[in-house]
């Protein structure tokens, strides 16, 4: 599992920022009691405070930790999110982290990566991005239109492609269909085997497998499934893994054994319609 | 928080139950605390370790074999509570003495250890093996036998539901157990309990605890289908507390045995409701899943000291 993760804390924090960062997505600052680290790919959990707070916390990708402050990317999907989106300056935030397993920290023999981010999936891959900026990384962002895409948080490094073109800022650039299909497109240009790491919908995260499985790639993947206690407790967000037992798979909590896995090591076919996984 | 006059206790101090004597009177619940080994690591700046003054984890319930649990999604949450069809999910009972049970003494959590099975004559040799491993360790202070998980479909009847087949349980792993607590789970899903609870002390167990979750169901109304595939599950949280309640008194008052009582606690208010009746000690469980240092908070919050410190 590599080097030692940070320790995980249980903090009550502040909110200092909660603005739109795109047409989707918002971004959440919140300031904690007290440094906590993080390696990109790790999450929290994150809830009210005190009466009124959600049964289960949620769980939330750190995009940042900078100082005593976490920032988080999100979208407004139910009715947790709605909450989070009405957090003003100065409420108070529960937060549980960092949680589970990151994304692969490079080295020197690492192959220089395809990063894959959808949507929400961006907070990880932007968070290992930054921390890692090798020159020959393809970075790669996919949004639903040029309005969802959060711009301002993208350099250079990013490629960006969107499902409709619409929305594009003048200045900037997006390839218009599916984030594989532009990534197809670069690998064209660039020689040379890839670490492919990808966080998004389900069907990003299998057609990122698959590419890296046809070339005899490695591959990470996020994957986001719903969950209860986020620290390895209640057995509420397993997915199927391959294993030597005699059923040939067996469950893996993705709260603490992941939320990031090695691609090859995932039951595709088991981890089925439950988990969104139509493509 | 003013604690009430009448609570003089210090849920931290050892508390004797049966033939043991436990470190405190605040438990985390089975399959809401996985087996005692997780959680070590997260830190808070009140209470420090989740582990701190707890009387006991008792653990995620353990089956003659390994199993893999029920299909996804398992775990719903609701406004007031959740409902859940894990299905047992463990690593069996050999790998569980083998492995678990010696990390849980070596890292001094106070264990007890959850039991199910599919016919009472199969807690016989389970209990067998757990206190011939575990002779001699300190920490692990006795079992539960889960007579109540609504998620398992073996056997295709609700076999704690029936005063006979409890006995016969608590008959079978008695006689293994001479010196270690020995509670029987009930079911909440009858209309009596107190009788499954008079089954069970007779037949030789010192404890009850009560409840296991509610029977529940919940519909997803875009599809229109239950939103779990086994349709329905355990109903646990919040809304259950006032049902735990009253299941705590109904086997309190008519039955002379300790209880422990479990539903819905989620603040040191909400465990004091439970020792007002009478219980013993309390269990925490969805509250344990949403914050690891839920039962820590509560047991430090309870200290009669702790309102003046
Ligand atoms: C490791 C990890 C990292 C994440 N990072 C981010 C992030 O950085 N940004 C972000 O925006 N989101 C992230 N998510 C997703 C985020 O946790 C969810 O969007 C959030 O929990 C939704 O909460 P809610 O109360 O708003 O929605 P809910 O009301 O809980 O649910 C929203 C939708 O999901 C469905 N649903 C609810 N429960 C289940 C279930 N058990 N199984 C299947 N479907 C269900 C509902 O029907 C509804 O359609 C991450 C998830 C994980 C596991
Ligand atoms: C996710 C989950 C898993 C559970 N697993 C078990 C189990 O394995 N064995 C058991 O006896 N009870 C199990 N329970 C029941 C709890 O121990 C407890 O009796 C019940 O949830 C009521 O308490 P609560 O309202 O505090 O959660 C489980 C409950 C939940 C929510």
């Amino acid at each position: 599992m590599g080097p030692v993760t940070p320790t995980p804390w249980d903090l009550t924090g502040r909110v200092t920022a909660n603005e739109p960062v795109s047409t989707g997505l918002l971004r959440l600052d919140v300031a904690l009691p007290r440094t906590v680290g993080f390696r990109p790919g790790q999450f929290a959990m994150l809830n009210l405070t005190g009466p009124g707070q959600l049964v289960f916390r949620r769980p939330f990708s750190i995009f940042a930790a900078d100082g005593e402050t976490m920032s988080f990317l999100y979208r407004v999907v139910g009715r947790g999110t709605a909450l989070m989106a009405a957090l003003r300056e100065g409420d108070a935030v529960d937060c549980l982290g960092p949680l589970g397993r990151p994304f692969l920290r490079p080295d020197a023999d690492t192959p220089p990566a395809l990063v894959l981010a959808g949507g929400v999936g961006l907070p990880p891959l932007h968070a290992w991005a930054e921390a890692h900026k090798r020159p020959d990384d393809l970075i790669c962002f996919g949004g639903r239109d040029g309005g969802d895409v959060p711009w301002s948080l993208l350099d250079d490094r990013w490629h960006v492609s969107v499902d409709r073109a619409d929305g594009v800022p003048p200045g900037r650039q997006a390839h218009e269909g599916l984030v594989t299909g532009l990534a197809t497109e670069l690998l064209a240009a660039y020689d040379g085997p890839r670490l492919v790491l990808a966080c998004g919908p389900t069907p990003l995260l299998r057609a990122a497998a698959k590419l890296a499985r046809d070339r005899g790639w490695p591959c990470e993947v996020s994957l986001e499934e719903h969950m209860g206690c986020g620290y390895g407790v209640c057995k509420g967000c397993v997915v199927p893994v391959l294993s030597d037992d005699l059923a040939g798979w067996r469950n893996a909590t993705s709260c603490e054994e992941g939320p990031v896995f090695d691609a090859a090591t995932l039951d595709w076919d088991r981890l089925g319609a439950s988990h969104g996984g139509v493509a | 928080m003013t604690l009430p006059i009448w609570w003089r206790t210090d849920p931290t101090q050892p508390v004797r139950i049966g033939p043991r004597e436990l470190p405190g009177r605040i438990w985390t619940a089975s399959g809401c605390f996985a087996y005692g080994l997780s959680g070590h690591d997260i830190r808070s700046l009140d209470v420090g370790s989740p582990y701190a003054g707890i009387g006991a984890v008792v653990t995620k319930t353990v089956t003659p074999q390994p199993r893999s649990g029920n299909p996804m999604p398992r775990l719903v949450e609701l406004e007031h509570g959740a409902i859940n069809s894990i299905g047992l999910e463990n690593v069996g009972h050999a790998e569980f003495v083998e492995a678990v049970l010696p990390a849980l003494e070596e890292r001094g959590v106070p264990t007890v250890v959850s039991l199910a099975a599919t016919r009472p004559d199969e807690f016989g040799p389970m209990c067998e093996r757990l206190a011939e491993v575990g002779r001699g360790f300190v920490h692990w202070h006795g079992v539960e036998l889960n007579l109540s998980c609504p998620n398992v479909a073996e056997g295709g009847h609700d076999f704690g539901s029936s005063p006979a087949t409890v006995a016969e349980c608590v008959a079978a792993a008695r006689p293994h157990l001479p010196d270690r607590l020995l509670i029987a789970k009930l079911t909440p899903n009858v209309a009596q309990i107190a009788p499954l609870a008079a089954a069970a002390a007779e037949a030789g167990c010192d404890a009850i605890a009560a409840i296991n979750t509610v029977l529940g169901l919940d519909i997803d109304l875009e599809t229109g289908q239950p939103v779990l595939p086994r349709r329905f599950g355990g109903y646990s949280g919040p809304a259950i507390r006032p049902i735990a309640l009253a299941k705590c008194d109904e086997i309190i008052r008519q039955v002379g045995v300790p209880v422990i009582g479990i539903g819905g606690i989620e603040t040191a208010d909400d465990a004091l409701r439970f020792f007002a009746l009478g219980c013993a000690a309390v269990q925490v469980g969805t509250a344990q899943m949403r914050d690891p240092f839920a039962a820590a908070r509560m047991a430090a919050a309870l200290r009669p000291d702790a309102a003046t410190t």
